[in-house]
């Protein structure tokens, strides 16, 4: 065990993280990285596909930056986002971002006369070098900024509790590096939460295979308000096969120089979704596609797991490959591109919910504790967002820090620390290995806190999970040693799911009507009336207890008070 | 319109790929026989090697997984961890060929293992050239270190003015290709002259991808690039094109970024491609390689002092001092010397 002492913990090394260090690192400020997969190689980040055009940058006009603030308000975050900080991000993102990556090298995709390509629309977009892959050179450019500015990181390396000062403050963080099985204690004078969107906790799930929602575990085991935790966003095509694809995604995007998009068929062939057609102003048409196929499953003709198709069939080779990965997939199995539509299926994607902050520094309702990007529950994800909270939370870590604050190593935290994970490393019960019980409880989430959710079905689904917290203390891992032990680390993980599952299915049962792509069959309508707020979840001695905060809607107002949701466009 | 649904045969069923020429084969309609070779619940033998615990000798362990739909090595893999082998220890987390973290050995060939198709018997075993951790996990320190020394980002020259700079995708044709680098280490593994160990400074395919980004990117400063070209040992390189082959993401490594830089490397850094003007100024003038002269060229008169091996090629006939003291030409001189120009004559 050894002690590392530092002025800022980060924990994720994503968009959010690495952007929050770097400008914490230009302010003098030391930060080191904990990241529990390989910094801008693991995450949500990766997948960015392209970055959305905001304001009147490249050419955007007055209604195109209107549409994209509209777009985000509207179909990403169903109002339920804080306007103002949406405002100030966009002007944002228009004035620093894309020039400061530019600068930095980022390859804005070019054609040969030189004009950046965009894909056309009402919302304009441009990729980091080839669409469906912009985020990878995106965040290698990232970890080679970190590298440059010498900022510490710890990778493959798990945060597994929040250490606490005597006052209650958050000061420092206890983590796990499974690859040597060593383990630290970060003393820092704030922690910074940047865990991600996007967590497996369903059968099917976007999030890569770290990502087992520790932000929220920890954020709520230190005391941390959350919200809307219901609010679980899906991806509606992903390949249906093979299992490991399950985040591989038929994009129904615009596309980059084409006035086409994918399109999707039932499994009569019959066409029931098409973007550019069905909704321009839908840019990442994620929700409207959801309840298209709710449609299709309630009138028989495809399922959340499978039986409809996705594709290009309608576009030529060349309109689709020029500028975007999207004929990959096919291509790798050896499927006629782009005639071949491939089976699709339903992934549960970003958490639109998480941690509540304050979106003016990021701070939590922890003192010491900030979250930032997509753990935060102030909105759904992009990745220019997930930036802009990295700069925000900076200068709130920046403020807060300036008054000193002795640091004091929790001596008793830690060793209690080291005894929970020996003794999970050394579970040598007569029950089911971690892994086992990991994926037992993603079958639980997805049969009965998936698409289409009610009340009797998620008491059910608490029930289930009740029981299988009997299990925890029985596991059984194979090898107890402690280099590259997945198995300990599955360990760690499954205590984390499990308590956060049980967070997302009190808070789906609290909000009663169905919101976008929150679908609940015992309340379907949209109610502005009632629920045009957050549904805020906080810690009490006996347990949990729900508040309601509405939003304010200083740009953009639903218009209705109550409508059927899948009559509602967004 | 072509649905594939399960069980829909894509194609005509063609024997086992040998694992080796895979590189060769990936056409079309043999990837499409590969993905459809095998029917669901169909036995797989796969062999896994593992590291002993707690020491010893690594032990092969077999495992027979049931075939599912399009199935990648990686599923097999997941397959084996949650229903016999929970404590196998392999590293990914993607599982959409963007992370670059899944990269083994499949049948004595480097592939990423989200991304390839099962094979009906396959022998996995860890990446070369890295040290194995555990299983299949290596550790990627040597190659991080690497790429870290390289400094492979941008100085510019002029001052960044404002966005969108001026930039042609045509300027950007190879940077761009190196662009796609997922950094899985496959043509690391693959390469032979980074399993030569220490006895070349060889910087290895994969970092040298990392630094083509920003080396081959216009934006970038000469000197910039010169210094970090200088630590690569670029020429160590032999144009074998083992890392293109298994390159996943199809990067020409060889062809599009290798040799660009070594192009770069003679303009920036002549002193580092000696050996490889003196053998293009050989050829040039003499229409044919001697080794003869090439060495003399490289070592100078150092080359006399190994009296042993000098013998050792003058039996075996692979140098022939009179004809290199003579300078004698080949007939193919003339038509050398116009193919690589008069600038190499006189190297």
């Amino acid at each position: 065990m050894r002690v590392v002492t530092t002025d800022v913990a980060v924990i994720g090394g994503g968009a959010a993280g690495c952007y929050a260090a770097l400008n914490l690192s230009k302010r003098g400020i030391k930060p080191l990285i904990i990241c529990k997969g390989l910094v801008g190689k693991s995450g949500a980040s990766l997948f960015a596909g392209n970055l959305v055009i905001s304001g009147r940058a490249l050419g955007n006009s007055e209604e195109n930056a209107s549409n994209t603030a509209e777009f985000l308000i509207k179909y990403h975050n169903q109002f339920l986002i804080d306007q103002n900080w949406a405002q100030r991000c966009g002007k944002w993102i228009e004035k620093v971002y894309y020039p400061e990556l530019e600068e930095a090298g980022l390859y804005f995709r070019r054609d040969d006369a030189g004009e950046v390509v965009t894909s056309p629309g009402k919302i304009r977009s441009v990729a980091a070098n080839v669409q469906g892959n912009s985020g990878v050179p995106f965040m290698d450019l990232r970890r080679k900024q970190i590298i440059k500015a010498g900022i510490a990181r710890m990778e493959e390396t798990v945060a597994t509790s929040l250490l606490r000062n005597p006052d209650g403050s958050v000061g420092g963080v206890f983590c796990l590096n499974y690859i040597t099985g060593e383990y630290t204690a970060v003393v820092a004078r704030a922690v910074i939460l940047a865990t991600g969107y996007s967590d497996r906790l369903h059968t099917r799930s976007t999030g890569t295979r770290e990502m087992s929602a520790d932000g929220i575990a920890l954020a709520w085991r230190a005391g941390a308000t959350l919200l809307n935790m219901e609010m679980q966003w899906w991806h509606t095509n992903d390949m249906a096969h093979p299992p490991s694809w399950q985040r591989m995604q038929i994009y129904p995007n615009p596309m980059l120089g084409s006035e086409k998009s994918a399109r999707m068929l039932n499994a009569a062939g019959e066409e029931f979704f098409n973007q550019q057609q069905d909704d321009p102003l839908a840019f990442g048409p994620y929700t409207v596609q959801l309840k298209a196929l709710v449609k299709q499953v309630r009138a028989g003709k495809a399922r959340y797991d499978g039986g409809y198709y996705a594709g290009f069939d309608n576009c030529n080779a060349a309109e689709v490959e020029t500028y975007t990965t999207y004929g990959k997939t096919f291509r790798q199995l050896g499927l006629p591109f782009p005639a071949s539509m491939a089976e699709t299926a339903v992934s549960s994607h970003y958490r639109q919910g998480g941690i509540d902050v304050d979106t003016t520094t990021m701070r939590s309702s922890i003192p010491g504790l900030y979250a930032a990007g997509g753990v935060g529950g102030h909105s759904n994800g992009l990745i220019g967002l997930a930036t802009y909270d990295g700069q925000v939370v900076a200068e709130g870590v920046a403020a807060d820090i300036a008054m000193p604050k002795a640091a004091a190593v929790p001596q008793d935290q830690i060793e209690a620390e080291c005894r929970r994970l020996d003794r999970l490393r050394s579970s040598s019960g007569e029950g089911p290995a971690p892994g086992r019980v990991k994926e037992d409880l993603r079958r639980i989430m997805w049969e009965k806190a998936g698409v289409e959710k009610n009340a009797s079905d998620l008491r059910s689904a608490l029930d289930d999970i009740e029981r299988l917290r009997l299990d925890l203390p029985g596991m059984k891992i194979r090898n107890a040693g402690k280099s590259a032990n997945y198995e300990w680390l599955d360990a760690i993980d499954v205590t984390n799911m499990i308590d956060v599952c049980e967070l997302v299915i009190h808070s789906s049962l609290e909000r009663k009507e169905s919101r976008g792509p929150f679908i609940r069959q015992d309340f379907p309508f949209t109610d502005n009336d009632n629920w045009l707020a957050a549904n805020v979840l906080k810690k009490s001695d006996n347990g949990l207890r729900f508040e309601q905060r509405p939003y304010d809607l200083p740009l953009f107002a639903p218009g209705f008070s109550r409508k059927d949701n899948l009559e509602v466009a967004w | 319109m072509t649905l594939a649904s399960p069980g829909d045969p894509l194609g005509p069923v063609s024997p086992p790929v040998d694992g080796r020429r895979l590189g060769q084969a990936e056409q079309h309609d043999t990837l499409a026989a590969r993905n459809s070779r095998l029917t669901p619940g169909e036995l797989l033998t796969v062999k896994v090697r593992r590291s002993a615990v707690p020491e010893g000798e690594d032990v092969y362990q077999a495992f027979h997984v049931p075939y599912q739909k399009w199935m990648r090595v990686l599923d097999a893999l997941n397959w084996i961890a949650e229903n016999a082998a929970a404590d196998l220890a392999f590293r990914w987390f993607c599982g959409s060929k963007m992370c670059g973290t899944c990269a083994v050995r499949m049948n004595g060939r480097e592939v990423l293992a989200c991304w390839e198709a099962v094979e009906p018997n396959m022998v996995i075993e860890p990446l070369r050239n890295l040290p194995v951790v555990r299983d299949l996990v290596v550790d990627r320190t040597r190659y991080e270190d690497k790429v870290a020394s390289l400094e492979p980002w941008i100085e510019r020259r002029e001052p960044y003015t404002e966005f969108p700079e001026p930039l042609t995708h045509k300027q950007m044709k190879d940077a761009s290709k190196a662009l796609d680098c997922i950094s899985c280490m496959c043509c690391y593994s693959a390469c032979p002259v980074i399993g030569l160990g220490d006895l070349t400074d060889f910087a290895g395919p994969a970092p040298l991808v990392q630094l083509g980004q920003t080396a081959l990117d216009p934006r970038n400063s000469p000197e910039k690039v010169r210094r970090s070209l200088e630590l690569t040992g670029i020429f160590n390189c032999v144009s074998c094109y083992k890392c293109e082959e298994v390159c996943p993401a199809s990067i020409p490594i060889v062809s599009r970024i290798i040799e660009p830089l070594k192009a770069r490397t003679a303009q920036l850094a002549p002193e580092m491609a000696r050996h490889s003007f003196a053998l293009r100024g050989i050829v040039a003038r003499r229409g044919r390689v001697d080794p003869g002269a090439l060495v003399l060229r490289v070592q100078g008169l150092r080359a006399l002092g190994k009296l042993q091996r000098i013998l050792r090629l003058l039996v075996r006939g692979k140098i022939n001092p009179i004809r290199t003291l003579l300078g004698i030409k080949t007939s193919a001189a003339e038509a050398a010397g116009r193919l690589l120009g008069r600038e190499a004559e006189k190297q």
